[in-house]
């Protein structure tokens, strides 16, 4: 019961199905223009009109996953998303320039998974348990 | 209950004497969230020159202070202080049909009807800065190579002490570190590594979400971080470009 005209606007805007989804996911109707697709097929919206989403609500993301989390997006995304940056990576040359081909693909957050990290040394150990020579007799 | 209500009307009296005259007595009583705290009109019943500062504190402590001064009319007849303030009744009114309560829980109401604040994590997020001190990276050159130098100066400036460096010179003989660990549960986030690197190596990322079920995935190491640096690579380019002109 937030604003019974926001929603229905919002359903108007985006359909019921889009809606739906909506309500299941981010628990509030929203409807804005669609900025972009990142390569997990999050999709981020926009709304900057001041009467229809309160400023600081005005970008979202559809995250792609049903088992979702905030580590999904990915960083140039993430940096859109936290109003870090004013320009989607789509059209942020700045960000476009400074990506290095090296950059390698990005992995969410995978604690609680096979795919955790777990910490290990990086050098050989300075002391090592003993380990007897014996040699033959004669 | 009714000794502190008489307290509060004195201080409000020159409000509510406007107040009173000029509509019914609900008008009255809502002026008290916007006037003035009590404490500041307490010169307009001790008229005395500013510049002797002293603490009224006896005045205020003594008995009956908070009583009005006595007020005489032009014939020397004794007037009744409070006749210019709400009357028993009215004051009777508010106290029993509880009209702060009822004015309190329509602001409630009111709210129920408007957008909601909360911004849905997740989906939405609150605003960083470019200058967020998150989780912690190690950078590498356009050309892919690594950074650190191994100068251990963000090790000897940690005040929490969770940065662990070994060193080796490599075959080419460039210094480069074999070890390089952050103990991100002891770490405080204060940002000093990054600025007491000289090649910008290490930095903090604007990466708050990177919470873990095992205190030992919080023990990073070299690997870890650079790793953490080849992905967000661009974001954390961009933020230095952004704030570049005010280094």
């Amino acid at each position: 019961m937030v604003s019974l005209q926001r929603t229905i606007r919002s359903m108007r805007r985006v359909g019921v199905r889009e809606w739906w989804r909506q309500l299941q996911y981010i628990c509030d109707a929203k409807s804005g223009t669609y900025v972009g697709k990142d390569q997990f097929g999050n999709r981020y919206f926009e709304n900057r009109n001041g009467e229809e989403e309160v400023p600081g609500r005005h970008r979202w993301v559809d995250l792609a996953q049903h088992d979702y989390n905030a580590t999904q997006v990915p960083p140039e995304w993430h940096s859109w998303i936290s109003h870090i940056r004013t320009e989607p990576p789509s059209s942020d040359a700045v960000m476009q320039n400074l990506t290095p081909p090296w950059q390698a693909r990005y992995i969410e957050n995978l604690t609680g998974t096979r795919g955790a990290y777990k910490p290990y040394n990086t050098v050989a150990p300075k002391y090592n348990a003993w380990e007897p020579k014996v040699k033959a007799r004669a | 209950m009714s000794f502190s209500r008489t307290r509060l009307i004195l201080g409000l009296q020159p409000r509510l004497v406007f107040a009173a005259r000029a509509g019914p007595a609900l008008a009255a009583r809502r002026l008290i969230s916007t006037s003035p705290c009590t404490g500041a009109q307490h010169h307009h019943h001790h008229k005395e020159p500013l510049e002797t500062l002293t603490s009224k504190i006896d005045e205020r402590q003594a008995h009956g202070a908070h009583l009005l001064p006595a007020e005489t009319d032009a014939a020397g007849n004794t007037l009744n202080s409070y006749r210019h303030g709400p009357s028993a009744l009215d004051k009777a009114v508010h106290l029993f049909f509880f009209t702060e309560i009822i004015r309190g829980m329509w602001i409630v109401l009111e709210n129920f009807f408007r957008p909601p604040y909360t911004i849905m994590y997740p989906f939405e997020k609150g605003p960083l800065s470019p200058r967020f001190r998150g989780e912690h990276a190690l950078r590498r050159y356009p050309s892919g190579e690594e950074r650190c130098i191994a100068c251990k100066l963000c090790e000897a400036i940690c005040p929490a002490q969770a940065i662990t460096i070994e060193s080796e010179a490599r075959q080419d003989g460039s210094r480069k570190t074999t070890k390089y660990d952050i103990d991100m549960t002891k770490c405080i986030y204060c940002g000093f590594c990054q600025e007491a690197c000289p090649v910008d190596a290490i930095v903090e990322t604007q990466n708050q979400e990177f919470s873990v079920e095992n205190r030992e995935e919080l023990l990073y190491n070299k690997e870890k971080l650079l790793a953490n640096g080849d992905r967000a690579e661009a974001e954390i380019a961009a933020n230095l470009h952004s704030d570049h002109v005010y280094r």
